[in-house]
């Protein structure tokens, strides 16, 4: 008895090792519902919680039944069929009609009392506070896609003005470009005037140069012949220009 | 088969997720559109084993769960179900008792 247990056992661990590992894959792979082309929506659709529970006639019989009955007998067949069991249960008095049953009718009418004069408030009470939980259970999902949503937003915006900033960038690399076009110009143009200043620094300097050797030649040519004329010649040459006056004169 | 499976005809390829007041297996007509003289064959393709009655007892326990307990805007009816039924089996399982009132001219 004992081993038979055992081999049993073993076989079921075995089993359910299978089992779970073969659970598993059918989970991974149920996961990506959409893509399942083996999966039958249409007979067996994911089963969803109902808002209301299905219809009952006076207080718990369901309405299927009814509706089962409607097509055989119409609208009064269910209640002619319950009338007429009860009737003839009691009537056989197969259903003894004790004195439990006159309690019975008592408490059923007591809870029909109740439930018509408190079941609306308590049931619109428990409706609130079920909408209470709803929403505190559903605030979490709720925020978490707001919040999902506005960082989406917040992306899509930062990832506009990233292009924007390409934009920015290029006007920048212009801006850039055209300081360092002024900056090479400047540069330029004082390499021209410095250039320019020392050219005629030279210039100017070797015009005062040959303008003072001229100067001082002069000067020495007309010290050299002054000193070189005689009071002899400066008389002679006095006696001549007064001749030459006179010859000048007499041709006049 | 052992306990805490699926049914064997469970595939959560094609079902989607387990549905315990489903039934998986093959689909045979409703009791409720049986024809009388269909009956005996209907009767006699249903597996009358105790493992398939009490998947059945399981299931019409989830049906009636999801239908009346389970919403959510759930009323009374299903408390004043499980009342009467629990009424009606009280009132079997005592029935000899009740019964010998019948005899009785004078009730206590």
């Amino acid at each position: 008895m004992l081993s038979r247990l055992a081999a049993r056992s073993s076989s079921v661990a075995v089993r359910l090792a299978h089992t779970s590992s073969s659970a598993s894959q059918a989970a991974a792979s149920a996961t990506p519902a959409t893509t399942n082309e083996e999966r039958n929506e249409v007979d067996f659709p994911r089963t969803k919680r109902p808002i209301h529970p299905a219809p009952v006639r006076m207080g718990f019989i369901p309405e299927t039944w009814f509706e089962l009955l409607y097509s055989k007998t119409g609208v009064t067949g269910p209640y002619v069929l319950g009338t007429g069991l009860i009737t003839y249960l009691v009537s056989k008095e197969i259903y003894v009609i004790e004195h439990e049953f006159y309690s019975g009718v008592i408490m059923a009418m007591m809870a029909a009392y109740g439930i018509k004069k408190f079941g609306p408030t308590v049931a619109a009470t428990l409706d609130d506070q079920l909408a209470k939980e709803k929403e505190e259970m559903l605030s979490g999902r709720n925020n978490t896609i707001k919040a999902l949503t506005e960082g989406i937003a917040a992306s899509e915006l930062s990832a506009e003005q990233a292009k924007g900033q390409s934009l920015l960038f290029q006007a920048k690399r212009d801006n850039i470009g055209l300081q360092l076009e002024a900056a090479y110009r400047q540069r330029l143009q004082s390499v021209y005037a410095e250039v320019k200043k020392r050219l005629d620094y030279q210039l100017e300097k070797s015009n005062v140069e040959k303008r003072f050797e001229q100067r001082h030649m002069v000067d020495w040519i007309v010290q050299n012949v002054r000193q070189s004329i005689t009071p002899a010649q400066e008389a002679a040459s006095l006696k001549q220009c007064i001749t030459d006056l006179k010859a000048l004169a007499a041709r006049a | 088969m052992v306990w805490g499976e699926y049914p064997a005809e469970f595939n959560p390829k094609v079902h989607g997720p387990y549905d315990p007041a489903r039934f998986y297996g093959k689909k045979d007509t409703p009791f409720t559109q049986v024809r009388l003289r269909e009956l005996g064959s209907w009767l006699a393709r249903r597996n009358k084993t105790p493992r398939a009655a009490t998947q059945a007892v399981s299931r019409a326990w989830w049906r009636w769960q999801q239908k009346y307990l389970l919403p959510e805007k759930m009323g009374v009816a299903p408390f004043i179900q499980i009342a009467v039924g629990s009424m009606a089996f009280f009132y079997l399982i005592n029935y000899t008792k009740y019964k010998a009132h019948r005899t009785q001219k004078y009730h206590w």
